[in-house]
């Protein structure tokens, strides 16, 4: 797979960052002022409870939201909106697309579109465990199945970072493992992933780093022994973490 | 080492693009609705104008004068098309706004914009879809043509085509409107009401303002359905043509502009505006197109052949003054036997409503009332006559030539045909709806998976 030549950045520069994105309704700021990079192969969390802003932040930084003020950058280099979608492909949360096809056209549709080889989306589908339900259609799949043909499509996209609205909600314990593998995998072959998670179990299980999103604001960020060394719980979770720092 | 950028390829291959969305539009239980719907509809239409044309071809048989007076175009397509272009302008923009609206109420529409292709392409890509969705939801009145054929109708196929054409450019604008009304929506049912206020609204102007003089005028060509009516009458207007063309590329144009989310509504409505303001200006510039072909096989849009080229050779200015008011019949012979066809048969016509409104609804004694005036060069006359009999001697007269040799030509001999339609019930009530849940049911299968999906040794 394409994804799987990316090397691991050795430039100092991280390849994402955003400085200072806010989003306001009306009066009130969605997002204030968030401030984040992310680098090569990583895996870099956005937690934080319902009504944190990570949806809003996450479609700010993909372009799909316009903002009041702050910028995204690649390389250091401002990434124009124009541009954000060769760079960036974000996942939404709840979508069910395109119901009355068959899974398998889909995939097809997004395999076509970014000329993947019959291989690359073989391996996706088998990765994210989609094979057993490629002859349903959209609308009768379940959610958690839905949620890995949403993953099969981010997956087969080759952009360099991928962001993703809850990408485990709807599976369970197991599933979940079997997909923090499949993000892990890619990972380490370069890809960026920012995941957007309200269950601070996941986070922990599958992030290298996080981001304490609350109120729209970043309350805290670092991998999770920095934020214990900051919050001063040296043992505690990142519940315990989250609830100290919010 | 650096990190590959970006994701380099910036457009991606239409194919999988073009598929998807005919896959989509062809998917939903809109388009088979209205082809169910429209089988009835335009089966019912047909067999009545088969049967009003069978009974006025009996009398007509008898008698060469009547037969001339039988054309194909208007007993039988007209009023058979007619029906067809009530299904599309009610029912066609819920097949349309589904290109876009599923998309937008699914999400879906967040995943759309990201891939490589450019806006554009995606709302080309649909108006693609939609115009194959409108040659499907032809295919009731398209059989109807056929079956009049197979009945032993005649066909002029100039006239034929033109219709047909019209209707074309009749459903790509309501489809390019649809979309419009879809990319502005948040749902698929308001951007149905939009589009509905429209096409409905083209009918509202049309009942209330056609022949009305001065601004009403001008609105009432607004309509929508001003688009079809020069081709029901055998005309193929370049200048027509072309500003649906226009109006079509604006829709699609300001479609583009508020597809992307992300982009602040003001952003949005700046470019809006800039659009609209180009595309009204190639409006008015196709409407200054004059060049416009009757392709009737009865030529009834035009003067005889030798006086259409006589008056081409007229350059000087017309200026005609007509006395009438614009509801009085004798305007609207005027307008249809002469006043039309001058238009189109010399460079430079000039039609102006002169004299008091009330001249006709108030009796009005003004003893100017009912007359016409031509100016051409220096030399002026008037008539008070509606017939190019006693007009084009008139104009010959001011221009200083004289009147053209009637050259001998085949008189249009009608097309009267005694037929019954009858048969034509089984197929609009029962064949065809039958082949359409057929094929129905064959999109809707579930497909065979593709090979590629399930490839052994993948990079896994």
């Amino acid at each position: 797979m394409r994804s799987a030549e990316l090397p691991i950045c050795e430039n100092p520069v991280p390849p994402l960052s955003v400085r200072s994105l806010t989003k306001r309704y009306g009066e009130e700021p969605a997002i204030d002022r968030v401030t984040f990079s992310a680098t090569a192969g990583e895996v870099l969390g956005i937690i934080g409870p319902n009504g944190a802003g990570k949806t809003t932040l996450l479609e700010a930084v993909a372009g799909l939201l316009a903002v009041n003020s702050g910028e995204v950058f690649w390389h250091g280099e401002p990434l124009p909106f124009s541009r954000r979608r060769n760079t960036l492909f974000y996942l939404p949360d709840g979508v069910r697309p395109y119901r009355d096809e068959a899974t398998s056209q889909v995939v097809s549709f997004f395999a076509g579109v970014y000329r993947r080889s019959a291989a690359e989306t073989a391996d996706t589908v088998s990765s994210v465990g989609l094979r057993p339900v490629l002859h349903k259609r959209v609308h009768e799949l379940s959610k958690g199945y839905n949620r890995r043909l949403l993953l099969a499509l981010a997956l087969l996209a080759p952009h360099p970072v991928l962001l993703m609205d809850e990408p485990l909600d709807g599976f369970d314990l197991r599933q979940t493992r079997e997909i923090v593998e499949v993000l892990r995998n890619r990972a380490a072959r370069g890809r960026t992933f920012i995941l957007a998670i309200h269950q601070l179990v996941d986070a922990e299980r599958v992030c290298d780093r996080l981001i304490l999103l609350a109120g729209g604001r970043v309350r805290g960020a670092g991998t999770l022994n920095e934020l214990r060394v900051q919050t001063g719980l040296p043992a505690g979770s990142l519940e315990d973490i989250f609830l100290a720092l919010t | 080492m650096r990190l590959r950028e970006t994701y380099g390829r910036q457009s991606g291959p239409l194919w999988p693009l073009l598929t998807k969305e005919l896959r989509e539009i062809t998917s939903g239980r809109a388009l088979w609705t209205m082809l169910l719907l429209l089988c009835p509809l335009v089966g019912y239409s047909f067999f009545q104008a088969v049967s009003l044309y069978s009974e006025a071809s009996t009398a007509a048989l008898q008698s060469p004068v009547l037969a001339s007076s039988l054309s194909p175009l208007d007993g039988i397509l007209v009023p058979t098309l007619g029906s067809f272009y009530v299904a599309v302008t009610l029912l066609f923009p819920f097949v349309a706004i589904r290109a876009l609206g599923q998309e937008k109420e699914t999400g879906a529409l967040h995943l759309l914009v990201q891939l490589p292709y450019r806006p554009s392409t995606l709302v080309s890509a649909k108006l693609a879809a939609v115009l194959a969705a409108w040659m499907l939801a032809s295919i009731p009145a398209l059989s109807a043509v056929v079956l009049w054929r197979i009945l032993g109708g005649h066909l002029a196929p100039a006239e034929t085509a033109n219709l047909l054409f019209g209707h074309l450019a009749y459903g790509l604008l309501v489809g390019a409107l649809a979309l419009f009304s879809a990319s502005i929506s948040d749902s698929a049912a308001t951007a149905a009401i939009v589009a509905l206020a429209v096409t409905i609204g083209s009918w509202v102007l049309d009942f209330t303002v056609v022949g009305s003089p001065g601004l009403l005028s001008w609105i009432a060509q607004l309509s929508l359905t001003q688009t079809l009516r020069p081709f029901e009458q055998g005309l193929l207007s370049s200048g027509l043509v072309l500003g649906t063309a226009w109006a079509i590329f604006g829709l699609i144009a300001l479609a583009t502009v508020w597809l992307p989310p992300g982009v602040p509504p003001r952003s949005k409505l700046r470019r809006s505006l800039l659009w609209v303001l180009a595309v009204a200006v190639m409006l008015g510039a196709a409407t200054q197109l004059k060049l416009t072909v009757d392709v009737t096989e009865d030529r009834r849009n035009s003067f005889p052949t030798a006086d259409q080229k006589l008056l081409a050779t007229l350059r000087l200015p017309l200026l005609v003054t007509v006395h009438l008011a614009p509801e009085d019949p004798r305007y609207a012979d005027l307008q249809r036997n002469v006043l039309a066809k001058l238009e189109r048969a010399m460079p430079n016509v000039s039609v102006t409503l002169g004299g008091p409104r009330q001249g006709f609804s108030r009796g009005n004694s003004d003893e100017s009332y009912g007359e016409i005036e031509y100016v051409y060069g220096s030399r002026s006359d008037t008539s008070r006559s509606t017939s190019p009999r006693e007009i084009l001697p008139l104009l010959y007269a001011l221009a200083g030539v004289s009147p053209p040799v009637p050259t001998p030509r085949s008189e249009y001999p009608g097309y009267p045909l005694v037929a019954s339609a009858d048969a034509t019930i089984f197929w609009f009530f029962g064949g065809l709806p039958l082949l359409i849940v057929l094929s129905w049911w064959w999109i809707r299968r579930t497909p065979s998976i593709d090979s590629s999906l399930v490839h052994e040794g993948g990079l896994s």
